[in-house]
């Protein structure tokens, strides 16, 4: 059975409310979307949707264990089982609610599928004029075996106020899973969000995540999305600017071996004036690993005094890696500042010479010159925990030992 | 130690070094001096192994062993180190860690296991104090936004580390103010022994002021036109190249 018929099979079973028949009508007409839609030129969803899994099956459990080898140790710690909110750490002026109203602002059909199914969604709302001090914590456990899931969250963060936020998705007692991530970033006027991603899931893990980031004016909103595992991973990165002075913050490493796909698509709209975004996404392929990176910028025709930068830079480290970059700046204002910089190629020879010349040995060499390129974008993460277990993973997925410090 | 027989090498078709004759015992410091453009650089880029350079003909080797037959690498972990006249920088990996990494893999060529951290540690601030250097300076970027002085200062501290039996200054003078030169030099003279050789290239006699040499040679169109004790560089500082090279040229 494809996906599609196990979705129509599954909802049958359900008790729709008639909003959420519609999103799901919506998506059946449309299907999962094909190369043939121009968001996904590049990557198929072919081989995933042929496979026959299980529909948002529940019940697994996870050892305090399991919890703290994926937790990076923070106290400030929210924890969902298939789906379940199953822990949430008592934080000072931090609540979390459900709500099941699942409207979505893009009516794109895997936005739709997630609206539809999601069975509870969580709000996490910050207060206004709070800083959260210590870093917020959001595990998402998927324990049974070959599930399709939907997870769906919100994170309002109120005005003057500042937190951060390190997510993680992580199979456990399981190794296949397809997740269907949506989560919505309020920033209101004045706050200042950090959203960690680490990806590092299981060699068979397969997720499609989507954020949809609203931006109040004076606000700062940075996204780090540091790609290590899984077998298929597409985020949807999408910024909305709704107020003057608000600046939005990409950074993004992928570090692929084996068939591994990332695919990185984001899309600032600058809907008003005077904001800025910045934008670096940092690619390492080896093997036959393939990225995409598709990064638009809108400028809407009243968005003055905009500066954008983008930077997409690749390293092709195997002959049978690939790499898909597309940048696409729409601009309809005058008086705008816009780059972007795409760059897919070797290392740097001099370099390599350099370190040879020390006795370091070519493939070494390599491995430490590669480290060195993707590390760049670590770098602007504002959590020490975070930036090493980075590195750390990139560290180790080059096979480079570079943890001495003094 | 090094014996270089007539040799010619250049890069793309095109032939800079014209039959160099060189040899440098163990405990010897040899000066290579020459206007710009004459092949100083060109003839440590050769001996350190960098692959742009083809050698068409002539030989190098090193304690008896054919260089030119070994990858950079290899070349380093025999005792061979280039002090290059512009140092890379490398974003995103600190000095200490590109140390460590150099000296842990020249170790593994040798049969050696990685220096436990404690160790590397005591010999680094040991090297460090030698060159009047900073702690803080362990964690910056390699060679990142470093200062001329610094950058030079960095490739001696390499060197006071990776402790090479044969050590290529290449114009390591360019770009130091008086006291940095001072310290520089004060460094390589610290680590010279009878164990090891230096050969120091440079454009000006300054350098030389500090870092005494037994034989200094002046490098011309590729060729070494005249060799002699150190009054050689002091009689080049005073009469300038021209009264070496127009003779040359002549002939």
């Amino acid at each position: 059975m494809s996906l599609v018929n196990n979705i129509k099979s599954y909802s049958e079973t359900l008790e729709l409310s008639s909003d959420k028949k519609k999103l799901l009508n919506s998506f059946l007409s449309k299907g999962f979307p094909t190369t043939k839609d121009e968001d996904w030129e590049y990557t198929s969803l072919k081989k995933i949707i042929s496979k026959d899994f299980s529909i948002e099956k529940n019940g697994g459990e996870v050892s305090e264990n399991k919890l703290n080898k994926y937790s990076l140790g923070f106290e400030n710690k929210i924890v969902f089982v298939d789906g379940k909110l199953i822990s949430f750490a008592s934080i000072n002026s931090v609540n979390i609610s459900t709500f099941s109203d699942f409207k979505n602002s893009k009516s794109d059909s895997i936005s739709n599928l997630n609206s539809s199914l999601a069975t509870s969604g969580f709000t996490i709302t910050v207060d206004k004029n709070s800083i959260i001090e210590n870093p917020i914590e959001i595990l998402f456990f998927n324990t049974t075996e070959n599930n399709f899931i939907q997870y769906r969250n919100t994170i309002s963060v109120g005005e003057n106020s500042e937190a951060r936020f390190i997510e993680r998705i992580q199979n456990i007692n399981c190794t296949s899973s397809l997740v269907n991530h949506f989560t919505q970033i309020n920033c209101n006027h004045n706050s200042k969000v950090e959203y960690n991603k680490i990806q590092n899931n299981t060699s068979e893990s397969r997720l499609i995540d989507t954020m949809e980031i609203n931006q109040n004016k004076d606000s700062v909103c940075c996204v780090n999305t540091l790609i290590f595992g899984g077998s298929f991973t597409r985020n949807n990165l999408n910024f909305e600017q709704n107020g003057p002075n608000c600046e939005s913050n990409m950074n993004g490493v992928s570090i692929l071996t084996d068939s591994q796909l990332a695919d990185n698509h984001t899309f600032v709209d600058h809907k008003s004036s005077h904001c800025r975004s910045n934008e670096m996404y940092k690619g390492v392929y080896l093997d036959n690993s393939k990225g995409v990176f598709n990064g638009k910028i809108m400028v809407r025709p009243d968005s003055q005094k905009i500066d954008a930068f983008q930077a997409n830079n690749n390293l092709l480290i195997s002959e049978t890696a690939t790499i898909d970059s597309k940048p696409q700046l729409e601009i309809y204002a005058d008086d705008v500042k816009c780059s972007h910089g795409c760059t897919i190629g070797q290392l740097d020879k001099d370099a390599l010479f350099y370190m040879r010349s020390r006795g370091i040995a070519i493939e070494e060499a390599k491995a430490v010159l590669t480290y060195a390129f993707a590390s760049e974008a670590i770098e602007n993460i504002s959590i020490p925990e975070v930036k090493k277990v980075a590195k750390k993973l990139l560290a180790q997925k080059l096979n480079v030992d570079l943890d001495f410090s003094l | 130690m090094l014996k270089i027989k007539a040799l010619k090498a250049g890069v793309e078709n095109n032939l800079i070094l014209k039959g160099i004759n060189l040899e440098v015992k163990v405990g010897e410091v040899h000066a290579i001096m020459g206007p710009n453009g004459s092949g100083k650089s060109t003839l440590s880029s050769v001996i350190a192994g960098k692959e742009e350079y083809q050698v068409e003909e002539g030989s190098i080797s090193f304690e008896g062993k054919d260089l030119l037959e070994l990858a950079p690498e290899e070349r380093a972990h025999k005792g061979v180190f280039l002090s290059f006249q512009y140092p890379i920088e490398i974003p995103g990996i600190s000095v200490s860690n590109f140390i460590k990494t150099a000296l842990n893999e020249k170790r593994k060529a040798i049969g050696l296991d990685p220096m436990p951290a404690k160790d590397l540690l005591k010999f680094m601030k040991e090297k460090m104090n030698l060159l009047e250097i900073k702690k803080g300076y362990l964690s910056r970027n390699m060679n990142e936004g470093f200062s001329g002085g610094e950058k030079k200062r960095n490739e001696i501290f390499q060197m006071a580390m990776l402790e090479p039996k044969l050590s290529i200054l290449d114009e390591t003078d360019s770009g130091l103010d008086i006291d940095a030169l001072r310290i520089v030099a004060n460094g390589v003279n610290k680590l010279k022994s009878e164990e090891n050789a230096t050969i120091v290239i440079t454009h000006y006699q300054r350098l030389l002021d500090y870092i005494i040499p037994d034989f200094v040679h002046v490098l011309y169109n590729g060729r070494i036109i005249k060799s002699g004790g150190k009054e050689l560089a002091h009689k080049l500082e005073e009469k300038g190249y021209d009264w070496i090279t127009k003779q040359t040229d002549k002939e």
